[in-house]
């Protein structure tokens, strides 16, 4: 724990004693928007994450923005659950110190599970089991209007009760109805597989099938992730 | 009688009764604010687990803690936040007790063990046990109240879906 607080630089660390006036948040892991802990909520093991304030925005741009993205990741995974897509059960939100409370889902990340199949071989069965899941989940999805916005294998976990996927971070999840967006959505996907599982084989062609059979309007889709592996995930804004 | 922990040293008592028979006297007292010792009365047949009803209790203590409830009593907002629903009479009329109400779930915040003999002695009911809860919830009722697809349940339990919406209530 010391060394990995030492790795935080000055200006994220201040706050910290602040903000953890409950002894029992322990920090698990620190990003660019939010730190997340481990603790408990009445009587249950959760996960908490807050976003922190920017010091180099002005205040009131940055609690308004604070705001709208806690209340746009609460709603996205309310959302995602009506969609039918697993995702951690929403324990609490508290807007004033800008936390989200979720169940603590115990299992490993699909990423963990592909680099052990890297290490130690491919377990066929449940790579296709997992692919299957992430395709069917992901379709269920874009065909509710709703993106992900950052699908990577560090995003899912497998519940270990029950083997199901469980869609986490919705951090940059947004609605779209736009093929496009559903698009960058899965080349983001396909990228992250690439560069990090390309030992499991072609996950991505399983997922694609997996996705076909789920969502109603996979030809469109399809099709423009087709022209999204041309050019990447950002467009051209030339003439 | 039952007490969960909430936060802080906070607790929540709970007892669950069936065939009350003076629901119309209590909602009575309530509402003139004369109901001694002061205590939240729920439709039971809404409520699958306590744990929903902690999570509801853990949002009403927060708010009491910076002096921001909605409603005008500690034990009303648990009412109100246990609906999901940000109509206040709405809630209030669902989730609380009506005039024909027999099967009522009891809470009261931090409350002493003759607190609970007392409230135990204003309800005319049998005291039953809360592991009854499930048994007894109204599916279809939750199901529409708190409007959850029979897609969400295939893939979690009734009591986690309405946590959900308790949670992000303010957020939608």
């Amino acid at each position: 724990m010391v060394s990995q607080q030492k790795g935080i630089p000055e200006f994220f660390n201040m706050d910290i004693t602040a903000s953890s006036e409950d002894s029992s948040l322990i920090l698990i892991k620190q990003g660019a928007e939010a730190r997340v802990f481990e603790s408990t909520f009445v009587g249950r093991k959760c996960i908490v994450k807050e976003r922190f304030s920017k010091k180099y925005r002005h205040p009131s741009l940055d609690s308004k923005l604070t705001l709208k993205r806690l209340n746009a990741e609460a709603r996205c995974m309310t959302k995602a659950r009506r969609l039918g897509v697993s995702t951690p059960v929403l324990f609490a939100v508290d807007p004033v110190r800008q936390m989200l409370t979720f169940e603590y889902v115990e299992g490993p990340s699909v990423k963990d599970i592909f680099l052990e199949f890297g290490l130690h071989g491919i377990v066929e069965e449940q790579l296709d089991d997992i692919a299957m899941q992430i395709g069917d989940a992901i379709g269920k999805l874009h065909d509710g209007g709703l993106i992900h916005g950052d699908l990577t294998t560090s995003n899912m976990l497998v519940r270990s009760s029950t083997n199901h996927l469980v869609l986490i971070d919705f951090g940059l999840s947004f609605t779209s109805t736009l093929p496009e967006d559903k698009a960058v959505d899965l080349y983001v996907l396909e990228r992250a597989l690439l560069s990090m599982h390309s030992s499991c084989g072609n996950v991505m062609d399983r997922i694609l099938a997996a996705y076909r059979k789920s969502s109603k309007q996979w030809s469109s889709t399809l099709n423009k992730l087709a022209q999204v592996r041309q050019r990447g995930r950002k467009r051209t804004m030339v003439g | 009688m039952k007490v969960f922990e909430i936060s802080n040293g906070s607790t929540l008592s709970l007892s669950l009764f069936t065939d009350v028979t003076n629901s119309k006297e209590l909602l009575d007292s309530m509402q003139t604010g004369t109901l001694e010792p002061e205590t939240a009365f729920l439709n039971a047949s809404l409520i699958p687990d306590v744990f929903p009803l902690l999570a509801a209790a853990h949002k009403t203590l927060l708010a009491k803690s910076r002096e921001s409830l909605t409603t005008r009593t500690l034990h009303s907002e648990l009412v109100y936040n246990y609906s999901g629903s940000k109509h206040i009479t709405e809630s209030l009329k669902r989730c609380g007790i009506s005039d024909s109400s027999n099967y009522v779930l009891a809470a009261r915040f931090n409350a002493s063990s003759d607190e609970m003999e007392a409230v135990g002695k204003l309800v005319n009911g049998k005291k039953i046990d809360l592991e009854e809860l499930e048994g007894r919830a109204n599916q279809a009722q939750m199901q529409k109240h708190y409007k959850i697809s029979g897609l969400e349940l295939g893939k979690s339990s009734l009591a986690d879906a309405i946590t959900c919406r308790i949670a992000a209530r303010d957020a939608l």
